[in-house]
C-alpha cells in the first residue's frame, strides 16, 4: 500500500521540530525534558508502526530543486522500516535512560537537541528515496554525532574524538557523493534522463549496471560508495574513530555508535546491493570481492582488537565494528544466505549491543570505573543487570539458542556455500569467518564474566541503578529473548521484507531453525564455541600478546595521527610564509596562484589561441596604445611617487581614449571617472607613504619582475581566449533590438528596454540581477574596510 | 578582546603602533594630521582648520567653483543614463570625486561641519561615515525593493517597465523607466560605499 505522506513527513521532521524547541522546553521542564524527547521518539515509533501495519511500500515525493531533478522523496520498504524501527524504538529507550544517566550533567539542552536531531537525520537516511536527500541526511548524522561525541567540550580527549569521527565520516560521505553523482550521470546515459531517484535506479538496475561496466565506471563507483559505507560503519581501516567515539556519554554510544548511526553504512550497502548485484551474478563479482573481503577482514581484525581492549566501552566499540563487518560481509556474498544473514543480523545486533552498552553505562555509573581489570563479581550488587548482560553476551557470542546464533549460522552457511562452489582460495572465507567468531566468542564471554567470579576490593560501594536506567536495557534484553524464542515470527513480520529489499529479483520467505542434523555450518559453529571455550583460560595472555603486537604502523591510529599531524605541521610551516602581514606577500601568493591555476586550466582544457591575423587597427588607436605602453614603462622609472602616479594615470587616460576611438562611450566615461577618482585618492594618501623604500634586492626584483610577467601573460591569454569566442549573434541582435523602443507601443511596455543606451539597459534591466550582486559586493567591501579599520583602532585585533 | 568594545577608553598604543607599521618614516607628521582632522577644535567660535597651511588659495578657489559643476554633471549623467552615455555607477563615482576633492582641499572636518552641518562628537569621530553607512544600506534596500515590487504585481524578480505619461504640462509626453529606481539604488550604494572607504581610510 502507498505510504501516507503525513506519516512519513511526521517521522522525519517531528524530531527536528522537537530539537529546535528543546532549549525552550528545558527552560520549563529542566531535566524532565528527557521524557518529552522520549515522547517524541515514541510518536515517531508509533508512526513507523502505523506505516508497517498498513504494509506501506512506495514513494512519497515533494519537489525540492525541480530544475536539477532533485526531489525530497521518501521510499518506504522493508529495509527502511527496519532501520526506522531501530532509530525510533531504541531512541525511546535511550532518551528515557538519559534521564537517569545525564542527571546533573552539564549542557543538557544541547544533548537532547542533538540526540533528537540525530534521530531525525537517521530516520531521514533510512527513508530517503533520493540520492541528494540521502546524502544530506547522511552528513547530518555525522554532524550530530560530532556534537554528541564532543559533549564534554572542554576535555581534550572529547575534542580529539569528535574531530576524528567528523573527519573520517564526513570525508567518507563526500566520496559517496562523488559516487552518487557518477551514478546520476550514468542514469542519464542509460535511461535517457538523469535521475536522482533511488527507486528509478533500482527499477532499471540492469541498464545502469551494463552502462557502468561498459564505461569502466563500475569499480570506481563501487569504491566511492563503499568508502562512504566503510567510513560510516567503521570498517577496517576506518574503524579508528569508533573506539574514540566512546568519549561520548554512554547513552549516545548505545544509540549512535551501536544501534543506529553506524548502521547507516550497512544500510547503504544493503540499499545498493540490488543495484550492483545481478540476480544471477557470478559468485566472485566486483561486489563480492569488495564487500565480502572488507567485511570479513573487519569482523576478524576488530574482534581481535576487542580482545585487546582494556575498557568495557572500548571492547564494545571494537565488537560493534566486528559485527558491522559481519553484516557487510553477509551482504557482500552473492547468495541468498548472505542477504538473509545481513538482514537478520541488523536486528539481532541492535538488540543485544544496545542492551550491552546500556549495561556498560550502568556499570560505569555505579562502579565508577570502566577498566576491565578492576571489574569482577558485579552480580552481587547488580543482579538484574547481570542477567541482562549474560543474555546479551551469549547472544553476541553466537551461542544457541540465542538470536545471535541464527544470523551467524546463516553467515557460515553463506561462506560455506561460496567456498564449496568455487573451491581454492574461496575456502579462506569460511576459515576467516570462524576465526573472527572465535574472538567474538572470547570477548563476549569476557564481558559476561565481569559479573561473575570474586569481587575485588573497593567495589562494595556499588549500588543499584535507578529504575529509568534499568528498564530500557531490560526491555532490550527481553527483546533478545523474544527473538531467540520465536525467530521466525520476527523474520515473517519484519526481516523477511528487509531480505526482499536487499535481494535483486524476487524474494521467497525464509526461516531459521535450531540444527537437528550435523551440517558443515553446524560444525563451524561447534568449532567456534569449542575453540573459544578452550582458549578462554588463556584470555589474559592473548590480551597481552595483542597489545604487545599493536605498536607503530600496525595500528591504524598511527596512520591517522601521522596524517593529521603532518597536515598540521604543513599548515604551521606554510602559514608564516604565505600570511606575513605584508600586503606584498599576500599579493604575490594570490596573483601567482591565480595565474598558475588559470594558465594550468587553459593547458588542461587544451585551449587554442586564435591565429594572429594582422593588426586591424587604425593609426590613431595604435598611437594611443603606444603612448600607454611607453607610460607603463615610464612608471617603473619614475623618480618620485607623484611622478609615478601621474605617469600611471597617463596609461589610464590612454585606455579611456582607446575606448572612445573604439566607439564605446560608456566604457570611456567609466574609465575616465574611475581614473580621476583613483588619481585623487592617490594624491590623498601620497604623503603618508614612505619616500624611500631602501635598496632593492636584486633577487627580489627579478622575482617580482617574473611574477608581473606571468600575471601579464595570464591576463593577455585570458583576453585573447575570451574574446576569440564571439557571443552568439542572436543574443547580440536581441540585446541591441530589444533595448530600444518598439515602433508602436502602449502606455506601459514590459519586454522592451525602452532606452537608447544599450549598455545601461543591459545593466539595469536585462542583467539587473548581476548588477544587484555587484553593488552588494561594493557595499560588502565598504563594510569590510570599515570593520577592519575600526577594529584596528580599537585594539580588538590584539 | 573585551577592552574598548563598549566604546570605553581607546587604547592609546594601537594607533601609534599602526602608524609605525604602515607609515614607515614619518609617524609624527601623520599622527598630527589624523588628530587635526578629527579634532572638533575649540568649543566656541569657528573651528580651527588644519588645511590652512596645506593647500593654496588658488586650488581652494578652483575647487569651490568646480565642485558644484561636477555634482550637476554627475546627476545629469545619472538621469540621462537610460538613453545616453551615463548611468548610476558613473554618476556615483563622479559624485564621490567631487566629495574627495573637497576632502583633499579642505579636510574632513570642513566637509562634516561647515558643508553638512554635522557636529563631530569626540566619541564618534567620524559622524559623516555613519551617514555614508546609512546611504549604502538605503541604496541596497532601494535596488532590492525595486526588484521585489514587480513580484507583487505578478512579474519575475527585477522586471523593469517603461511607462509613458501623456499630456503633461511643459513636457508633453514623458517616458519614465522603472529602471531609474534601480539605477538610483546603484547610485546610492556606490556613493555610500566609496565615501565610507575614503572617509574611513582617510581619517586614519
Amino acid at each position: 500500500m502507498q505510504p501516507t505522506s503525513e506519516a512519513v513527513l511526521g517521522v522525519v521532521f517531528l524530531p527536528f521540530l522537537a530539537a529546535a524547541l528543546t532549549p525552550l522546553i528545558y527552560r520549563i521542564l529542566g531535566e524532565r525534558t528527557a521524557y518529552v524527547a522520549a515522547g517524541v521518539a515514541l510518536a515517531c515509533l508509533g508512526l513507523v508502526t502505523s506505516l508497517w501495519l498498513d504494509g506501506a511500500h512506495g514513494v512519497v515525493a515533494y519537489e525540492w530543486i525541480p530544475s536539477l531533478g532533485v526531489s525530497l522523496s521518501f521510499y518506504v520498504d522493508g529495509l527502511a522500516l527496519l532501520i526506522s524501527f531501530l532509530a525510533s524504538g531504541v531512541g525511546v529507550l535511550i532518551l528515557t535512560y538519559s534521564r537517569g544517566y545525564m542527571h546533573g550533567e552539564p549542557a543538557q539542552p544541547k544533548y537532547y537537541a542533538a540526540l533528537l536531531a540525530f534521530m531525525g537525520s537517521m530516520l531521514g537516511v533510512a527513508l530517503a528515496g533520493d540520492l541528494i536527500a540521502l546524502f544530506v541526511f547522511w552528513e547530518l548524522t555525522s554532524l550530530s554525532s560530532f556534537v554528541l561525541i564532543g559533549h564534554y567540550s572542554d576535555e581534550v580527549a572529547s575534542q580529539y574524538a569528535a574531530r576524528k569521527s567528523m573527519l573520517i565520516t564526513v570525508s567518507g560521505g563526500l566520496f559517496m557523493l562523488v559516487g552518487f553523482l557518477l551514478l546520476v550521470w550514468m542514469s542519464g546515459q542509460a535511461l535517457g534522463e538523469p535521475t536522482y531517484s533511488l527507486t528509478a535506479m533500482l527499477a532499471e538496475s540492469e541498464a545502469i549496471r551494463a552502462g557502468l561496466r561498459e564505461t569502466g565506471l563500475l569499480v570506481p563507483v563501487l569504491l566511492l560508495v563503499g568508502l562512504g559505507a566503510a567510513t560510516k560503519s567503521a570498517q577496517v581501516p576506518f574503524h579508528v574513530w569508533l573506539p574514540n567515539a566512546m568519549e561520548a556519554p554512554t547513552p549516545v554510544s548505545a544509540f549512535l555508535h551501536s544501534a543506529t548511526m553506524v548502521k547507516a553504512g550497512v544500510y547503504l550497502v544493503g540499499r545498493f546491493r540490488p543495484l550492483f548485484l545481478a540476480e544471477n551474478a557470478p559468485v566472485f563479482g566486483e561486489w563480492t570481492l569488495l564487500f565480502a573481503v572488507l567485511g570479513l577482514v573487519t569482523m576478524t581484525v576488530a574482534a581481535v582488537l576487542a580482545v585487546g581492549a582494556t575498557d568495557i566501552k572500548e571492547l564494545l566499540a571494537y565488537s560493534t565494528a566486528s559485527h558491522l563487518g559481519l553484516i557487510v560481509a553477509a551482504f557482500g556474498l552473492a547468495n541468498e544466505y548472505g542477504a538473509e544473514a545481513g538482514a537478520f543480523h541488523i536486528l539481532n545486533h541492535a538488540s543485544f549491543k544496545a542492551a550491552l552498552f546500556l549495561v556498560a553505562g550502568i556499570v560505569a555509573h555505579e562502579a565508577g570505573t570502566r577498566k576491565i581489570d578492576a571489574l569482577s563479581g558485579l552480580r552481587n550488587h547488580l543482579p538484574i543487570t547481570a542477567v541482562i548482560a549474560t543474555v546479551a553476551s551469549l547472544s553476541m557470542a553466537g551461542v544457541p539458542p540465542f538470536n545471535g546464533f541464527y544470523s551467524k549460522e546463516l553467515l557460515f552457511e553463506a561462506t560455506y556455500e561460496v567456498a564449496a562452489h568455487s573451491g581454492g582460495l574461496a575456502w579462506l572465507l569460511p576459515i576467516v569467518a570462524v576465526l573472527g567468531s572465535v574472538f567474538t566468542f572470547l570477548y563476549s564471554i569476557k564481558f559476561a564474566s565481569l559479573f561473575f567470579g570474586d569481587e575485588p576490593e573497593g567495589l562494595d560501594h556499588v549500588h543499584r541503578p535507578p529504575l529509568v536506567m534499568l528498564v530500557p536495557p531490560a526491555i532490550l534484553g527481553a527483546l533478545v529473548l523474544a527473538i531467540s524464542a520465536v525467530p521466525n515470527l520476527f523474520i515473517g513480520a519484519l526481516v523477511g521484507d528487509v531480505y526482499a529489499s536487499v535481494l535483486p529479483g524476487d524474494a521467497h520467505s525464509f526461516a531459521v531453525h535450531l540444527p537437528t542434523s550435523l551440517t558443515p555450518y553446524v560444525l563451524m559453529s561447534a568449532i567456534t564455541i569449542l575453540v573459544g571455550a578452550g582458549l578462554f583460560p588463556f584470555y589474559d595472555r592473548l590480551h597481552a600478546a595483542i597489545n604487545a603486537a599493536l605498536r607503530g604502523p600496525a595500528r591504524a591510529n598511527w596512520w591517522y595521527d601521522g596524517a593529521v599531524e603532518g597536515a598540521t605541521e604543513l599548515g604551521d610551516w606554510a602559514t608564516p610564509r604565505v600570511q606575513t602581514g605584508h600586503l606584498r606577500t599576500y599579493a604575490t601568493w594570490a596573483m601567482g596562484a591565480t595565474s598558475v591555476l588559470a594558465l594550468g586550466g587553459y593547458l588542461a582544457a587544451g585551449v587554442a589561441l586564435p591565429t594572429f591575423s594582422g593588426v586591424g587597427l587604425s593609426l590613431a588607436i595604435v598611437l594611443v596604445l603606444l603612448v600607454a605602453v611607453i607610460s607603463g614603462f615610464a612608471v617603473s622609472r619614475a623618480p618620485s611617487h607623484v611622478a609615478g602616479v601621474l605617469t600611471l594615470s597617463i596609461l589610464g587616460f590612454m585606455a579611456a581614449i582607446f575606448y572612445i576611438l573604439a566607439s564605446a562611450p560608456d566604457l570611456a566615461l567609466t574609465q575616465l571617472v574611475v581614473e580621476t577618482l583613483v588619481l585623487v585618492i592617490f594624491l590623498l594618501v601620497l604623503d603618508q607613504l614612505p619616500a624611500f623604500y631602501g635598496e632593492i634586492d636584486r633577487l627580489r626584483a627579478s622575482r617580482d619582475a617574473l611574477l608581473s610577467l606571468v600575471v601579464g601573460a595570464t591576463v593577455f591569454v585570458t583576453v585573447l581566449v575570451s574574446t576569440a569566442a564571439n557571443p552568439d549573434q542572436a543574443l547580440r541582435e536581441f540585446l541591441s533590438v530589444r533595448a530600444g523602443l518598439p515602433a508602436e507601443h502602449g502606455p506601459v511596455i514590459l519586454d522592451w528596454g525602452g532606452g537608447g543606451n544599450v549598455v545601461n539597459v543591459i545593466l539595469v534591466d536585462f542583467r539587473a540581477f548581476d548588477t544587484l550582486g555587484e553593488i552588494s559586493v561594493v557595499a560588502m567591501a565598504a563594510l569590510a574596510i570599515l570593520t577592519m579599520v575600526r577594529m584596528r583602532t580599537r585594539g580588538e585585533m590584539q | 578582546m573585551t577592552d574598548g568594545v563598549d566604546g570605553g577608553p581607546v587604547d592609546e598604543r594601537d594607533p601609534v603602533d599602526g602608524h609605525e607599521r604602515t607609515d614607515g618614516g614619518e609617524p609624527v607628521e601623520a599622527a598630527h594630521e589624523a588628530e587635526g582632522a578629527a579634532d572638533p577644535g575649540p568649543a566656541s567660535g569657528r573651528p580651527h582648520h588644519p588645511y590652512d597651511h596645506r593647500t593654496t588659495p588658488i586650488s581652494r578657489t578652483v575647487t569651490r567653483i568646480v565642485v558644484p559643476i561636477i555634482l550637476v554633471t554627475a546627476i545629469s549623467l545619472l538621469l540621462q543614463g537610460h538613453n545616453l552615455p551615463g548611468g548610476g555607477f558613473i554618476g556615483a563615482v563622479l559624485t564621490v570625486t567631487a566629495f574627495v576633492l573637497v576632502y583633499v582641499m579642505f579636510g574632513l572636518a570642513y566637509l562634516q561641519e561647515d558643508v553638512l552641518g554635522l557636529s563631530a562628537s569626540p566619541e564618534e569621530d567620524h559622524g559623516l561615515v555613519s551617514g555614508y553607512r546609512w546611504l549604502f544600506a538605503a541604496g541596497l534596500a532601494l535596488a532590492t525593493a525595486g526588484g521585489i515590487a514587480p513580484i507583487l504585481l505578478g512579474h519575475p524578480f527585477l522586471t523593469q517597465a517603461v511607462i509613458f505619461l501623456e499630456a503633461l504640462p511643459l513636457y508633453g509626453e514623458l517616458e519614465v523607466a522603472s529602471a531609474l529606481v534601480f539605477d538610483l539604488g546603484v547610485y546610492f550604494t556606490v556613493v555610500g560605499s566609496l565615501l565610507t572607504i575614503v572617509g574611513e581610510v582617510g581619517s586614519e
